[in-house]
Formats: C-alpha cells, sequence, structure tokens
C-alpha cells in the first residue's frame, strides 16, 4: 500500500469532530501548515462559520451554545465522511464543530478539504458544510444579551 | 425499562433524559410523554430508536434508547 491510500484510510476512520468552546483562528493556521509535507495537493478549500450577532426584537445574540446527540452525529459524520471520500477525488478531509458556548465573532465550524486539483475540494467542502447543518444532531441555543435566548433555525 | 433522551428545546419542556417502564413501541411510548409533558405536542421532532431515525410505529424492547430530536441546526 503507497503512502497516500495509507493516508486515505487513516483519514476515514471515525473521529470526534467535536470540541469544547470557540475554535482557534491559530489551531486553523496550524492545521494548514501541516499540509506543506503533503505535496501532491494542489488545492484547499475551506469554510468557517462564525456566529453572528443577529438583532431580533431590539435583542442582540451574544453567543451560541451548542449541543450534540453526540454519539449519533459521530456516527453520521463517518458514513458522510465515506460518501463524500468516495465522490470525489480528495487527498484529505478535516472537520471540526464547536460544543457549549461560542461568542459571536468567534469560530464555531472549520471545514477543509484538499485535493491534487481544486474543483474537488470546494465541491467537496461545498457539500460537506450542506450536509453538516442538515443532517448532524446538533442544536444551537442563541443567547441574547440580557440573558434570554431562542432556538436557533437553519435556513 | 426505556431510556428517552431529549435534545435542544425539547430537553428543556421534559428534562435531558427519562426512564420508562413496559412501553411496547414508540407510538405508545410517544402518547406517555405528551400526557407527561403537553407542551410536546406543539414540537416537532423526528425519533431515533438505537440511533436509527424511524419514520413509523416501531416496537420496543427493554433497553432500548429512544431520542427525541427537533430540527438540526448546527454550523
Amino acid at each position: 500500500m503507497d503512502a497516500t491510500t495509507t493516508n486515505r484510510i487513516m483519514e476515514r476512520k471515525p473521529k470526534n469532530i467535536f470540541t469544547q468552546g470557540a475554535i482557534d483562528p491559530a489551531f486553523i493556521a496550524e492545521s494548514i501548515a501541516k499540509h506543506s509535507t503533503k505535496t501532491d495537493i494542489g488545492g484547499h478549500s475551506i469554510f468557517l462559520g462564525q456566529v453572528r450577532a443577529d438583532v431580533i426584537d431590539d435583542k442582540k445574540v451574544a453567543a451560541i451554545e451548542y449541543t450534540a446527540y453526540e454519539e449519533l452525529a459521530l456516527e453520521k459524520m463517518h458514513i458522510i465522511r465515506e460518501e463524500i471520500f468516495s465522490k470525489y477525488e480528495l487527498t484529505c478531509m478535516h472537520v471540526h464543530h464547536s460544543l457549549g458556548k461560542v461568542a459571536a465573532g468567534e469560530i464555531c465550524l472549520f471545514v477543509f478539504t484538499s485535493s491534487a486539483h481544486r474543483r474537488a475540494a470546494i465541491d467537496a467542502c461545498n457539500e460537506v458544510v450542506e450536509r453538516i447543518k442538515t443532517e448532524l444532531p446538533v442544536w444551537g441555543k442563541e443567547l441574547f444579551e440580557d440573558e434570554t435566548h431562542q432556538w436557533k433555525v437553519n435556513r | 425499562m426505556i431510556t428517552v433522551l431529549f435534545f435542544g428545546k425539547l430537553a428543556e419542556i421534559a428534562g435531558a433524559k427519562a426512564e420508562l417502564q413496559a412501553v411496547a413501541s414508540t407510538d405508545e411510548l410517544l402518547e406517555q410523554l405528551r400526557l407527561q409533558y403537553p407542551a410536546l405536542a406543539a414540537e416537532k421532532y423526528i425519533v431515533a430508536v438505537d440511533k436509527k431515525t424511524i419514520t413509523g410505529n416501531t416496537s420496543l424492547t427493554d433497553h432500548c434508547t429512544v431520542a427525541l430530536l427537533p430540527p438540526f441546526s448546527g454550523g
């Protein structure tokens, strides 16, 4: 088995995608830097979800608190990962989603795909983000500055 | 014993977890839960039995875990 195949199988093992709190931009930078040794990559695609300070009835969202049915979410994410790898010619793919409280302006989702040529990375990244939003049992509670809350609805 | 897990807004209504004795099916279980927590009737959710989402009435055995999942809003 060559190194590329081994790497891809390593990528396909079930992984924990959840991080407590916000995703640190320094972690994202580090994650990009780690790929400099993978010289078969020609393009990366990155999606970063950021908590937006929506204003609803004069109340501003201060943070989102995420909860998940973790076991089911990780199983589902594993299936999504398998399907994405069989559909697109990817070198690798990384997904990180926050749990707990993430303040407005902070990063709550990090999806990172890489491929030899740009198209696979871009299309796979888009599809993974859409599938995370519709298929993973994760819930966001929007916490307002006055400590009331409402449950987030994905559009 | 059947373990019931509630998520998102539903956990505010019913708490995160409940344990029910002697329920034979998901219809029976949901009926009991609606009696116990009337506010559930107004909520949208899908049901998973042992981490598999179901579409119709499903029979339950002892030690099943039933989860009530409101619309997802991750990301």
